[in-house]
């Protein structure tokens, strides 16, 4: 959490933002049935589905409302200018650039990654890995430079993946190479890992880290997919090559 | 049903539980996974129980119990251990713990802390459980009275409660929380006139939030977020000696063990805030009674005992509201609602009707966890002290995954996964704004509640709402929200401290000097 005098000029936008989302809400929920007919049955107010969310809408408005007065009461109409300045000052540039917000962006782009690119197109072992193995080594290696480094990388791999699935390109090699997506995303893992073990070679705690955090990466889903797939009887949300394979040997009758 | 075959029922649970190998297993399995998830700082019980959750929906409505009460003991309890040997609190309601256990360590006896804090933990659990089955009866016939007006006006005074005690900085920050959990839970299909609302005519919206996923993504993500963004580092663990029960200190301390499990129980029941704010009142009563309060701070045994008293008590507390009037008492408690709703059980003062013997069983659980607890903590403390050496940076990313995994499981939807996601990052950003995320919790699971009920209440009332004023029931929980309210006023504030200054002089003074409460050191919730 933010220190007080930070809190109270951010509580100014948050509250400000807050009365205009209950705005919305209030807006929305005007244009859902009050008194007119709705499913062949007439509505009177009280049973109308917008009430409760009028109600919330109004108090959400109230609240932000409140909050906002709160705040200019404490830090003054100065803090608006101060903002304006930092916002224009070469400080915004440095606050954006900032190790700490690099990290952050790192965790974003993961994740986001994750669950809207690669999970649902790409077996789950392989997204579930190539996330692991880049999340693992970025952060336990532990260095800025690295981190830097590792960042522009994983992001140029994404955006080949997205404009591998935005051009359609996956349809037509589907249909001449099986399981075309997932080997692409092996591709991008073995350069991924190649790539970071060129960095770390030359240290010899960064190349042991380095192995821990490969193993971990690698053994992980595979516990926990194991678990969800074979023994709680949960389909993955994309199988592909992995989940073949180890189909293949899970039903093998031996 | 009569004292003696609730009696005879208590013990046949108990029996069941003890006489089966997989019960046994799963019993000492989740109590072990929740001291794990309670010692390692960045995992809480909530998000135990809510990855575990996902985990027990093959498995029969007591077995899920088993498994899921006895992760929210373990990890409750857990808290300690990085409390007393890193000073750092493993979960929230550790952090008054950590203010004399740490010292303990220092001199050389975390052994005999850690020893104290297992015993006082399983009293706390035991004594709680025991409220838990006295009190249900006359809590379930209490409600049996209960008209939607009342059931309205409870679900709204949960929100505003948990909004008051667990903001960090104003107030009125989780006020606007619990709201906009309330607002989450208007999104879908209403349940009287099944009209779409704030769908964007999008299918997978039609059937309303799911609570899993929102609880997944408002606890898990900001929380690794948090970590690796802000590089957080476990420091060195102290060293300790063999562990004993500590029966002698127990029962030195009969008195303040009884005043503790109270505070706890009573803390537990009021909906939505939990162990921390338990562990933390409990540990300023210990002070205020204590004849030697300047020891406190300083390694002061009877301080470690009452906060972890008071922090196990209140899983049973939370637990009374929870089946007896389906309002969640704690986090954990919100996480477990949506796990008895995914195995059919909707709690309510209907529970004893639709599923007869039911409080007995959870009681029953409670002790098998609290005495597994006890057992694992004497016996593998040391081992999983291990767990403290492993890397943030390699177990958050885990977490990660199953936190993703888990919210997909449960109904297979990859549209969980849309939602949780974003549902995640607005709660980091609403953390780092200081608002306070279990009454947005609080405020999805309570929501369909307050929603359903305002609108019975006034079709039934045909659009007036003079029953909440000629209602007794309704009336004074009207008055409490009002009272709840207004309180927060500075002149409100003002008059009441002159008026009991009046009365008791000296008083206001004191209470002027006592710190608030949501100004803990630890903003793990």
């Amino acid at each position: 959490m933010m220190e007080k005098d930070k809190l109270r000029k951010t509580d100014i936008y948050s509250g400000a933002a807050i009365f205009l989302f209950g705005l919305w809400i209030i807006l929305q929920a005007l244009k859902m049935p009050m008194k007119d007919s709705w499913g062949g049955v007439q509505n009177v107010w009280y049973v109308s589905p917008a009430i409760f969310p009028l109600f919330v809408g109004c108090m959400i408005m109230l609240l932000g409302g409140l909050l906002c007065r709160i705040a200019l009461k404490t830090v003054g109409f100065k803090a608006f200018g101060q903002t304006v300045r930092w916002l224009l000052s070469k400080n915004l540039l440095q606050f954006l650039n900032s190790l700490s917000n690099l990290r952050y962006y790192f965790i974003v782009v993961l994740f986001l990654s994750f669950v809207f690119l690669t999970i649902p197109r790409i077996d789950f072992f392989l997204s579930a890995f190539l996330f692991l193995v880049v999340f693992i080594t970025s952060f336990y290696l532990d260095d800025a430079i690295l981190l830097k480094k590792l960042f522009f990388f994983y992001l140029a791999g994404i955006i080949v993946l997205i404009l591998y699935f935005a051009l359609g390109l996956n349809d037509p090699l589907g249909r001449i190479v099986p399981f075309a997506a997932d080997i692409l995303t092996i591709c991008f893992l073995v350069s991924y890992s190649v790539y970071a073990w060129l960095l770390v070679r030359g240290n010899p705690l960064l190349r042991k880290k380095y192995r821990i955090a490969m193993i971990v990466a690698f053994v992980s889903p595979f516990v926990v997919g194991m678990i969800f797939k074979y023994f709680l009887l949960v389909p993955m949300p994309s199988e592909g090559l992995v989940v073949a394979v180890t189909d293949y040997l899970w039903y093998f009758e031996f | 049903m009569v004292l003696f075959e609730r009696i005879g029922f208590f013990f046949q649970a108990a029996f069941q539980i003890a006489s089966d190998p997989l019960h046994i297993a799963i019993l000492f399995g989740s109590v072990l996974l929740g001291i794990i998830f309670g010692a390692m700082p960045g995992l809480t019980s909530t998000l135990g129980v809510a990855l575990l959750t996902t985990m027990t929906y093959g498995m029969d409505t007591a077995t899920a119990m088993l498994c899921l009460l006895s992760i929210y003991v373990g990890g409750t309890y857990g808290g300690s251990y990085s409390s007393i040997l890193i000073n750092i609190p493993g979960t929230a309601a550790s952090a008054a713990t950590a203010l004399d256990g740490y010292p303990l360590a220092l001199k050389g006896e975390g052994g005999k802390a850690i020893g104290l804090t297992t015993t006082s933990s399983a009293i706390g659990t035991i004594i709680s459980m025991l409220f838990l089955v006295c009190i249900s009866p006359m809590i379930s016939f209490f409600a049996l009275q209960f008209t939607s007006f009342e059931f309205f006006l409870l679900a709204f005074f949960g929100i505003l409660i948990s909004g008051t005690l667990t903001s960090p900085d104003l107030v009125i920050k989780g006020w606007i929380a619990g709201f906009l959990g309330l607002f989450l839970a208007c999104v879908g299909r209403d349940m009287l006139q099944f009209y779409p609302r704030f769908t964007f005519g999008i299918p997978e919206l039609d059937s309303g939030v799911e609570v899993v996923p929102v609880l997944i993504g408002a606890f898990g993500i900001p929380q690794i977020i948090q970590i690796l963004k802000d590089q957080f580092q476990i420091g060195e663990t102290q060293k300790f000696q063999r562990i004993l029960p500590e029966f002698g200190t127990i029962l030195k301390n009969i008195p303040k063990i009884i005043r503790a499990a109270l505070i706890g129980v009573g803390i537990g029941a009021v909906p939505g805030i939990g162990e921390d704010i338990a562990a933390w009142v409990s540990y300023g009563a210990a002070k205020n009674a204590s004849k030697h309060p300047e020891r406190f701070g300083k390694g002061e045994y009877t301080a470690v005992l009452s906060t972890e008293v008071a922090n196990n008590a209140c899983v049973g507390g939370a637990m009374i509201p929870l089946l007896n009037l389906g309002i969640p008492g704690s986090p954990p408690a919100a996480m477990l609602l949506g796990a008895l709703m995914l195995h059919g059980v909707t709690p309510g003062p209907m529970i004893n009707f639709e599923h007869p013997g039911f409080i007995i069983e959870v009681a029953a659980i409670l002790l098998m966890a609290s005495l597994s607890m006890w057992v694992v903590g004497m016996l593998l403390a040391k081992q999983v002290v291990k767990v403290l050496r492993i890397p943030t940076q390699i177990f958050m990313p885990i977490i990660g995954v199953l936190c993703i995994i888990g919210s997909y499981a449960l109904g297979m939807n990859i549209y969980n996964l849309y939602l949780m996601l974003p549902v995640g990052f607005i709660s980091y950003f609403l953390i780092e704004m200081g608002y306070p995320i279990a009454p947005l919790v609080i405020g999805v699971i309570l929501g369909p509640m307050a929603d359903e009920n305002l609108r019975r209440a006034l079709m039934v009332s045909q659009g007036s709402f003079l029953p909440v004023f000629t209602r007794p029931v309704a009336l004074v929980l009207f008055l409490i929200i009002v009272w709840t309210v207004l309180s927060q006023f500075q002149f409100i504030k003002h008059y009441k401290n002159k008026i009991v200054g009046k009365i008791f002089p000296g008083r206001a003074a004191k209470i002027e000097l006592l710190p608030k409460i949501s100004s803990k050191p630890s903003e793990k919730k």
